[in-house]
């Protein structure tokens, strides 16, 4: 049963503002997955998630300060809510599972050598 | 003071923001500046506008896009009725703007109407073939030759069948039946091809009566057309029955001035099908298709020509070509330039440089005319000449919409500011304006198709379209255009209103401070001048060419045309016919001649001194026996006329003034005895007598006369001139029709009366003034009609200060000047541009036409002065009514 979707880098960033909780807007969650895990994103990419997930229920938002770096812009800082926590634990336990049910000779195939 | 920040790009922030979804913008936008102050610590200023061009271009994704739909939508349905009622009101309360609108946007579109009706009607040709995609014609044409032939050599049909696989199937139609059809006593004229079985796989054609597999298969038989099996059976049954049939080439598939020739029996041919061409509305028009099979017998016979295997000659068979559904026009194409490399390698004939053949589309046949081909249509240049006319007034309609409303802006100010208040933006405005223009353009189709109704029939009555046979029927299709057509035009004319009205301040609209002062006209201006330049244009080029028909009308061709019959003699011998009409009496002179002079066909030969070896001169030539000279009152100036006809007369000619000089003598007389001899045949030709210069070609074709020979070889007479000296013209022409009977009771009498025949030859010109003429009338009409509305609306603006002026005093004359000072400005700005703009462009054409009149001021003047005297009553009518309102009525206005 499919009972939360959440995509390989929807659980990124879901997790990411999680680590960022309460500074996670557009600009650091980016800085974070970049440095973090060393790989490219792009503004629109990240952008697109940040909306699927709140429009998904994961995440809620409110608009925070301007500042004078941001031209008088506002941030707009995001938070899991409570069916984003269920989401990304329920992906965990699903991977967990998955990690027990994996048998030790499968990823040691060094041992059955005879 | 604080410096300069460096800021990216303004045009990726605007793009940004014309895309990016209202909610999220403000937020992405404040990242997306963060990242880029940044990138710009970190690197130039450059490589930050770079990176942060690659992320905006990133954000274009349907989750970050704006919602096509205005966020904010309400339930469109009741504001569709609300425009729909706001629309009619206006158009009701306005009335003579309205009507103004209507009015011009009607006749203009009438006339677009006309021209699609036009196409409707050529898009049917041919459009009944089951595989009329894969039907090609095959076109020929050789380097130097002024336009591609419609005709193909003769063996080409079965080369390509046997050689090659491009083609499915293809059918030859060779003209070259032409003569009289007997059964039991009836005869009937029967034109049409020779046809192989071929025709009924490459066509769908039906047979009302027959088998199409054998029909076209047995020597001898034939298919006829329904109406030709009614004259011949009348009520039996043609199939089967046996028609005795002889060739008198009777001209086909076009009728020239009918020249036949004596008949010869070709035998009897039996009916193995009746077709009804008229049911069909095609390119090819027959009375009969006789199975090519026939042919091979005839020839045997020595009664027609073998071409069987004559690649050079490819004047007289129509070759189609079936293509194979997995095969295209390259295809064909390709096939036909290896047929030509292979077969004209070593031919040697005038046309054999550059030799090809290619293939025309069936549906591209009927707007592509050629060379050669089986009856007379209007060319595609025709349609685009007067496409390019009707956009034309067209454009001038939707300009005159345009111009009125934007004028009127004022008076819809309030409504904007009202609208825009309580929550229209700027689209559903443009929406309820475009609405309006288009309602207004759909009442305008409800009044062109009354038009039309008018200038139909008037169109399908042009001496043309005898030739070109429209027919203009209207179908549901062509109504659907119509409607489609409209609200295009309504789109067009109106939007620029919209966008300019939409555009207005709601305060400053609420307040009337709207840019829309009435007395700047800027843009309207200019639409308003053009629209009369271009009148003045079609008025003066309608007039010249008009003149210019007055002038062939009444040319002196050097000869007299007057009082003289030309009797066509339909292969009968002259002589037996002059001697029986010479008795008539009211007759006084009969002559024969091969060609009509001046008519449009000419002979030419190439003469050049005996015993030279100069160039050959290329000559008129002219077949006339003794009388010629007398019947037309031509003048010999020097030695004598034609001697009477004896076996020797083909050697002695006369020639023209012209020809004197061309062949470099100084004086007629010198030239009396000179021997000459012809590029062909080496024939030699002994001047006799000179005459005096005369028109002998088509006035249009020919500016000066060239030179001219005049030879008497009765062998190749095809008319008589009788001129007849009785007052009473028709008395004397049905006493030569009763001679006619007696001599050939089969055949009608044909005859024209020259000065008629002379001038029907430019009815084509006069067509072209009627089309013209009426365009300019229309262009002036509907130009006149947007003066009419601007002068209305200033005038209706100006009531108060009208009445002001008169109360102090003002006379009617100074206000009347003072409102149609403006107006009568722009009507001279538009003679000073458009009147040297006419002359250069007429002159332009004119300096290409033979024997033009001149293009003189007094042409130009008319024309200004038709312009001026509408345009300064259109403006006077209001104006003056206008400074003659009561004062105390125009103060009361509000």
């Amino acid at each position: 049963m499919k009972k939360f979707q959440l995509g390989e880098f929807e659980e990124v960033v879901l997790l990411t503002v999680g680590v960022l909780y309460p500074d996670a807007y557009g600009v650091s969650v980016k800085k974070e997955i970049e440095e973090r895990l060393s790989r490219k994103v792009s503004v629109g990419a990240l952008q697109s998630a940040l909306k699927r997930l709140e429009d998904k229920g994961y995440l809620k938002s409110s608009e925070g300060e301007a500042t004078q770096e941001r031209a008088g812009r506002p941030k707009r800082y995001f938070t899991i809510t409570a069916l984003g926590r269920k989401a990304m634990e329920y992906t965990k336990r699903t991977r967990d599972e998955l990690w027990a049910a994996i048998p030790k000779m499968a990823l040691h195939p060094k041992m059955t050598g005879i | 003071m604080k410096a300069q920040e460096p800021h990216p790009p303004r045009f990726l922030l605007r793009f940004f923001r014309w895309f990016c979804h209202p909610e999220l913008q403000k937020y992405i936008e404040g990242d997306l500046l963060e990242l880029y102050n940044e990138r710009l610590q970190q690197s130039s200023k450059r490589k930050a506008d770079w990176r942060m061009a690659g992320d905006v271009l990133l954000l274009f994704r349907p989750s970050i896009i704006r919602p096509t739909q205005s966020v904010d939508y309400i339930n469109p349905h009741d504001m569709f009725k609300n425009y729909f009622k706001v629309g009619i009101r206006n158009i009701l309360k306005y009335k003579v703007f309205s009507f103004i609108n209507v009015f011009g946007l009607a006749v203009a579109m009438s006339l677009c109407m006309l021209i699609i009706l036009m196409l409707a009607d050529q898009h049917r040709y041919d459009a009944f073939h089951e595989k009329k995609t894969r039907i090609y014609r095959i076109l020929t044409n050789y380097e130097g030759s002024r336009q591609g032939y419609a005709t193909s050599p003769y063996p080409l049909a079965a080369a390509l069948k046997t050689e090659y696989t491009v083609a499915e199937d293809a059918v030859t139609l060779m003209p070259g039946v032409g003569g009289d059809a007997t059964y039991q006593q009836r005869i009937a004229t029967m034109r049409g091809y020779f046809a192989d079985p071929s025709f009924f796989n490459v066509f769908s054609f039906d047979l009302v009566q027959g088998d199409k597999k054998t029909a076209l298969s047995a020597p001898f038989s034939v298919i006829i057309s329904k109406a030709l099996a009614e004259q011949l059976f009348e009520h039996e049954n043609p199939l089967g029955k046996v028609i005795d049939f002889s060739d008198r080439q009777l001209a086909f598939p076009l009728e020239y001035d009918g020249i036949g020739a004596a008949p010869v029996k070709w035998g009897s041919l039996t009916v193995t099908g009746v077709l009804d061409p008229t049911a069909y509305k095609s390119h090819l028009a027959f009375d009969a298709l006789v199975s090519t099979s026939t042919r091979q017998a005839l020839i045997n016979e020595k009664k027609v020509e073998d071409l069987s295997n004559n690649w050079e000659f490819f004047y007289r068979a129509y070759t189609y070509a079936l293509v194979r559904p997995d095969k295209n026009e390259d295809d064909l194409n390709t096939a036909l330039s290896d047929l030509v490399a292979r077969k004209y390698a070593n031919l040697k004939f005038d046309q054999v440089k550059g030799f090809n053949l290619t293939g025309q589309a069936l549906t591209d046949i009927q707007t592509n005319l050629q060379g050669n081909d089986v009856n007379n249509r209007l060319p595609r240049i025709g349609y685009y000449f007067l496409s390019i006319l009707a956009a034309i007034v067209m454009v001038l309609a939707c300009l005159n919409y345009t111009n009125l409303s934007t004028a009127r802006a004022l008076t819809r100010a309030k409504e904007i500011g009202v609208r825009k208040v309580t929550g229209a933006n700027r689209s559903a405005l443009v929406f309820q304006f475009l609405s309006e223009s288009i309602i207004t353009s759909l009442l305008a189709l409800g009044m062109a198709v009354m038009l039309l109704l008018f200038i139909a029939p008037a169109f399908k009555g042009l001496w043309v379209n005898q030739y070109l046979n429209f027919e203009l029927p209207s179908t549901f299709e062509v109504y659907g255009i119509f409607i489609g057509f409209a609200i295009g035009v309504g789109i067009v004319a109106g939007l620029y209103p919209a966008f300019h009205l939409s555009l207005y301040q709601p305060i400053k609209a609420l307040k009337n401070l709207g840019g829309a002062s009435a007395g700047k006209l800027g843009l309207r201006k200019v639409l308003s001048v053009s629209q009369f330049v271009v009148s003045l244009f079609f008025i003066t080029t309608a007039i010249l060419i008009y003149q210019q028909f007055k002038h062939y009308l009444e040319f002196d061709y050097g000869f007299t045309s007057k009082n003289i019959v030309n009797v066509q003699l339909q292969g009968h011998d002259y002589r037996k016919i002059a001697n029986a009409m010479s008795t008539v009496p009211g007759v006084s002179t009969i002559s024969a001649t091969d060609l009509i002079p001046a008519g449009n066909t000419n002979n030419n030969c190439e003469v050049r001194k005996m015993n030279t070896s100069g160039d050959y001169i290329s000559m008129g030539k002219l077949t006339t026996d003794e009388n010629f000279t007398s019947t037309l009152d031509l003048k010999i100036i020097a030695g004598k006329n034609l001697p009477a006809v004896s076996d020797s007369t083909s050697r002695f000619i006369l020639v023209n003034e012209t020809a004197v000089k061309e062949m470099g003598y100084a004086h007629p007389a010198d030239i009396l005895g000179e021997v000459f001899e012809t590029k062909f045949g080496g024939e030699l030709l002994e001047v006799v007598g000179v005459v005096k210069d005369f028109r002998y070609r088509l006035l249009i074709n020919q500016h000066e006369i060239g030179p001219l020979v005049m030879q008497n070889n009765p062998s190749s007479f095809a008319f008589l001139n009788v001129k007849i000296a009785s007052p009473n013209l028709m008395a004397t022409v049905g006493k030569l029709e009763q001679t006619w009977k007696r001599i050939d009771p089969v055949h009608p009498f044909r005859y024209q009366f020259y000065d008629q025949q002379l001038a029907s030859l430019h009815q084509g010109i006069f067509d072209l003034v009627s089309i013209l003429g009426f365009i300019a009338f229309l262009a002036i009409t509907i130009a006149c009609l947007g003066l009419l509305g601007m002068a209305t609306y200033a005038s209706e603006r100006r009531t108060k200060e009208v009445g002001i002026r008169k109360v102090l005093g003002a006379q009617d004359s100074s206000i009347a000047l003072l409102l149609s000072r403006e107006f009568v400005w722009m009507i001279a700005l538009s003679i000073a541009i458009g009147a040297p703009l006419s002359y250069f462009v007429n002159n332009l054409w004119l300096q290409s036409l033979p024997n033009r009149i001149e293009f003189g001021m007094g042409i130009l003047m008319l024309g200004v002065a038709i312009l001026l005297a509408l345009g300064l009553i259109t403006i006077g009518s209001q104006t003056w009514r206008a400074s003659r309102a009561k004062p105390v009525d125009a103060l009361k206005v509000e």
